[in-house]
């Protein structure tokens, strides 16, 4: 097959089979590549909750450890955050609570994201 | 009497005694592209660069002046006077092009500033990524039918398999297989590719128009789930695996994407990601830019085959497009309405461009609507998808 393709013209018919194969191949190779993507993920999850389920109870906490969640709206005691508050925890770096809440309020504003639907991990003041 | 003489002889030496129609033609051009890249903001760290070397090789061609052209096809030089440094300056950075440095050294800093989060948290993106490819295959076929022109002696099956590319909307892949495939094509296709993607947002939304309902357009997604590091780190290992082992000319694109998408997520070498992710990539599509754009000299690149080029282009675009939207349709029906079709437009490559326009259609339908980082999975996997799409051409033709 591959040496009838390395001539000058080919058919119609084996443009099309070269395509349908083309796309069958792109299809197979990143389908399995999501089987194994699925696989992974729940391989390393699987295995992370191990891990923490082996942790002890007594260990402390690290100090400024940011809340994480898969939906920040379901953090607040199951109860969805109120639409003028973000989500998470927040570091602030040489920056003061009222900076780091203008900058919060035209970050929401600006991408027209309402800011419980937002997570903010840290700000940091960059000095010239 | 000398300096009338001086005179003369200065003109006859200046571009203006030499320069052929085209290359007037070529000079005119590369003033609109660099017009659209400076006013319009269209993909200008690419399209700039494109077009001062569209301007640079039309006035002086000698920039790309090659000693060693006349060489026998077993390579032998035929002129023992000519040496390799004879070469215009701009012909000596075009080594990195047609030796694919450039496209694989562009895809290690594509791969560091990638994050593939968002592809990790939602796989079937992949899928779309894979979808979104149907415009490379469609204008394959295209372009060999163009042997059914009357008087025309059509494309060969590298050429056309250099053409289909465009449609996988990667500059750098359409580089590395039109490079590796049809180098005399080199100059229409990277022009046209990285044209096109400067046009995703005039070229895509019509057709996703076209093919979605305006309740498909309102879908909301769920928001995706939070991806672990070590889920993040182990990726690129796997997919540069389970690529090259299934299409081993993939190794090239594939292994530095993925190298440099590990740089960034290792967290042990943020020196070689920043290095990969700025200095390195900025000083490699300076190179790539300029000496890409050289190869459109006039003489050559004005010719019937390359408007042929342009249009099949397009089409693949839009192929690719449609491809796209319609599997993300599939994908909604079989999720029972739990994806909106506006993502799969995003499965073109053409990062992050796409995944911006998936967003900005959605919002229209759904001002509530958030769709850039589901949008970001199928364009992630486009880039993967592209790069498996060249392999397979590679193998076949190459």
């Amino acid at each position: 097959m591959t040496t009838t393709l390395l001539k000058q013209s080919i058919s119609m018919a084996e443009a099309l089979s070269v395509s349908v194969t083309g796309i069958i191949v792109v299809m197979i190779i990143l389908a399995l590549l999501a089987v194994i993507v699925v696989l992974l993920s729940k391989t390393i999850r699987l295995f992370e909750s191990k891990t923490k389920k082996k942790t002890p109870a007594t260990q402390t906490e690290p100090a400024k450890a940011p809340v994480k969640s898969e939906n920040p709206q379901a953090i607040n005691n199951g109860q969805p955050l109120p639409e003028t508050q973000s989500a998470g925890t927040l570091d602030l770096y040489k920056t003061d609570e009222k900076t780091a809440a203008i900058i919060m309020a035209i970050v929401s504003n600006e991408s027209g994201i309402p800011l419980n639907r937002l997570e903010f991990k840290s700000i940091k003041l960059i000095e010239e | 009497m000398q300096i009338i003489e001086a005179l003369v002889s200065l003109f006859q030496e200046s571009g203006f005694a030499h320069l052929a129609w085209q290359n007037w033609v070529m000079i005119v051009i590369s003033f609109g592209l660099l017009y659209l890249a400076i006013v319009k903001k269209y993909e200008p760290l690419l399209l700039l660069p494109i077009a001062f070397g569209m301007l640079l090789v039309n006035i002086y061609p000698d920039i790309m002046y090659d000693p060693l052209a006349i060489a026998t096809p077993g390579g032998e030089v035929i002129d023992a006077s000519a040496h390799w440094y004879d070469s215009g300056v701009l012909r000596l950075i075009y080594c990195g092009v047609k030796s694919s440095i450039f496209p694989c050294l562009i895809f290690l800093g594509v791969g560091a500033m990638t994050d593939f989060g968002p592809l990790l948290a939602n796989p079937s993106s992949l899928l779309l990524g894979a979808a979104a490819q149907l415009g490379i295959y469609v204008a394959f076929i295209i372009a060999i039918a163009t042997n059914l022109i009357p008087g025309y002696e059509g494309f060969t099956p590298v050429e056309a398999a250099s053409i289909a590319i465009i449609g996988g909307a990667d500059g750098p892949t359409a580089i590395y297989l039109t490079g590796k495939l049809a180098p005399h094509l080199l100059g229409p296709i990277a022009v046209a590719a990285y044209s096109y993607m400067a046009l995703i947002p005039l070229i895509q939304p019509p057709i996703m128009k076209l093919l979605t309902t305006d309740k498909e357009r309102k879908i909301k997604m769920e928001q995706l789930r939070t991806v672990s590091k070590a889920e993040k780190i182990i990726f690129p290992i796997v997919v540069t695996v389970v690529c090259v082992l299934v299409i081993p000319s993939t190794a090239p694109l594939i292994g530095m994407l993925m190298l440099g998408n590990l740089f960034k997520e290792s967290g042990v070498t943020d020196r070689l990601s920043d290095t990969a992710q700025n200095a390195l990539c900025n000083i490699v599509t300076i190179m790539l830019g300029v000496t890409v754009g050289a190869t459109a000299e006039g003489k050559t690149f004005l010719a019937f085959k390359t408007v042929l080029v342009i249009v099949i282009g397009l089409l693949a675009f839009m192929f690719s497009t449609a491809g796209g939207v319609l599997f993300a349709k599939l994908m909604n029906v079989a999720t029972k309405g739990r994806v909106n079709p506006l993502i799969g437009s995003a499965g073109v490559s053409a990062v992050p461009m796409a995944a911006r326009v998936s967003q900005v259609e959605g919002r229209k339908y759904n001002p509530s609507n958030f769709l850039l980082m589901h949008a970001m999975g199928p364009n992630v996997a486009g880039v993967i998808g592209s790069a498996v799409a060249a392999g397979f051409l590679l193998s076949r033709f190459g």
